[in-house]
């Protein structure tokens, strides 16, 4: 399963929603109850389906899901 | 000529050492700055990024703190009985040090995590911290959002200046008429707390949550009006703070460039630093961002307080969250218009009641205001009606306020744009001359 997928399904299962669809594109801004507090789970989350840890630095400069694939996709690979 | 003209501005207030502060200030995070931009290892980074920003909060310290400090270590020399001799120290002049030194932090940050590149040229980056219109009081910009709007050749733009002239005037208008009338209250009761006892302190503290409200989003309309007459929009600072529904909310609405600022800088850094603890990490972030918050107000224990409180509040509500959710749900209350006003009005409650220690002289007097204030029994008069004058401003007062509830909520607008526009003109005009007070400063000035 390639991981824009995976990530799709994670979204779904944090957010509690089985209509969302994730794109490069996308921000918080366009996933309803995506704020402060859920990002925490969603980042934890995230870190546990795919055995990564982010840094600090990366975390505070991820812009959408599209900056969040490809930090997924490098710390996968390497 | 901006950067002369903010200079001027800035020298205008007769303290010279400001000048060189702010100069200081945009010397050493312009360096600093250019100094990231190259490249350079991650631990070379990292600790240029660090020093910068020590930098700037060792002279926000000096600045502010400074008596603070040293009257709260004399303080502790006395409990523990060292015989150290404290010397107390005059406070300096800080007026707009703790914004503009924000605003450089927020500089250096967004270069360290490379959202913006350094800018090269000095005198841009002095006029981006010093821009007049927002030196004294904000609003605290990103560079993102205002360098290059400085670098635009200035075109006459007869939409802007109309546009900026009426934005100054209303917000002179909340300014010297609303936020000062009721500062007058707000300040008999307020300075001589012990004279009253139940319903006045309470209307007084209403009447201070409307008083700050209208005296910062009022200088803040001046400010974005004479930013406007270059052209030049800076970031709106409040979206009708007291219609939020909770906490959170409200801080999503008032002083917006504020709490973007401690909200990205301080509290998410520390919320991921501490994710491994799920919700009392974030409500430990949560903390720690208030009290910070609380302490860039001022070095006073109300100050403390005040933002300790808010903090409590949202961390309270991180564990209460959910729980409401399910009981909106069970009562079968979910999305109704009852919930939404209950919600508004506890949140002014809460946000009011924290305002008591911003407002209070002293502890003690917040304490007597809290005990004190729901006492309805022994209530001593809430106006004094004996002067007719009083009763004058009273009524005036009462429909001024009346009438003018739609104006604000969507801060004259709609009025702006209607046939009777130059029958509005003269009549805020009239209200200023008339109804304006020429007393009292910013309360957001001292900060």
């Amino acid at each position: 399963m390639i991981v824009r997928d995976r990530l799709n399904q994670i979204f779904r299962e944090v957010f509690d929603n089985d209509d969302i669809n994730i794109a490069p594109e996308t921000t918080a801004n366009d996933v309803e109850g995506w704020d402060s507090l859920s990002h925490v789970n969603l980042i934890v989350a995230i870190e546990a389906k795919f055995g990564i840890r982010f840094s600090q630095k990366e975390l505070l400069s991820f812009k959408n899901v599209g900056d969040l694939i490809v930090s997924i996709q490098s710390k996968i690979t390497s | 000529m901006l950067l002369a003209a903010s200079l001027l501005f800035y020298a205008s207030l007769k303290t010279p050492y400001l000048l060189i502060v702010l100069t200081l200030v945009a010397m050493t995070t312009y360096s600093f700055g250019m100094l990231l931009g190259r490249p350079n290892t991650p631990g070379m980074r990292r600790a240029l990024f660090w020093c910068g920003i020590a930098v700037n909060v060792a002279i926000l310290a000096v600045m502010k703190y400074l008596p603070f400090l040293s009257e709260n270590l004399k303080m502790l020399a006395t409990i523990f009985s060292f015989d150290i001799s404290v010397q107390p120290v005059k406070a300096f002049v800080a007026i707009g040090t703790s914004y503009y030194i924000f605003q450089a932090m927020s500089y250096l940050i967004d270069i360290y995590l490379e959202i913006e590149k350094p800018e090269r040229h000095f005198g841009y980056f002095m006029l981006y911290l010093a821009f007049f219109p927002k030196l004294l009081q904000g609003p605290i910009e990103r560079a993102g959002d205002l360098l290059p709007q400085l670098k635009n050749q200035y075109v006459f733009d007869y939409d802007n200046t109309r546009y900026g002239i009426l934005l100054f005037t209303w917000g002179l208008l909340k300014k010297v008429v609303i936020a000062d009338r009721l500062g007058l209250y707000v300040d008999s009761v307020y300075n001589n707390v012990h004279m009253a006892t139940g319903l006045p302190l309470l209307v007084a503290t209403c009447a201070y949550a409307f008083q700050i409200y209208m005296d910062f989003s009022g200088y803040t309309d001046m400010a974005l009006g004479s930013a406007r007459l270059f052209n030049i929009k800076l970031t709106q600072n409040f979206n009708r703070p007291y219609h939020a529904i909770s906490i959170a909310d409200f801080w999503r609405r008032w002083h917006i460039s504020f709490s973007r600022w401690i909200l990205d800088y301080i509290f998410r850094p520390l919320q991921m630093q501490w994710r491994d603890w799920k919700n009392w990490g974030t409500a430990a972030a949560l903390m720690v961002t208030f009290l910070v918050s609380g302490i860039w107000h001022g070095a006073s224990w109300g100050f403390v307080i005040w933002g300790l409180l808010h903090g409590t509040y949202l961390a309270c509500s991180v564990f209460y969250r959910p729980f409401q959710k399910k009981l909106h749900k069970g009562l079968g209350l979910e999305g109704s218009r009852f919930i939404k006003i209950w919600q508004q009005l506890i949140t002014f409650g809460l946000v009011s009641f924290a305002w008591i220690f911003f407002r209070a002289n002293s502890l003690s007097d917040a304490q007597y205001v809290i005990a004190n204030m729901f006492m309805f029994g022994r209530s001593t008069p809430v106006f004094n009606l004996s002067d007719y004058s009083n009763v004058f401003f009273l009524v005036a007062g009462i429909v001024f306020f009346i009438l003018s509830i739609p104006l604000i909520a969507d801060n004259g607008r709609r009025l702006f744009q209607s046939r009777w526009r130059w029958a509005f003109y003269y009549a805020l005009f009239f209200v200023i001359f008339y109804l304006g007070t020429n007393t009292s400063k910013f309360i957001y000035f001292q900060f």
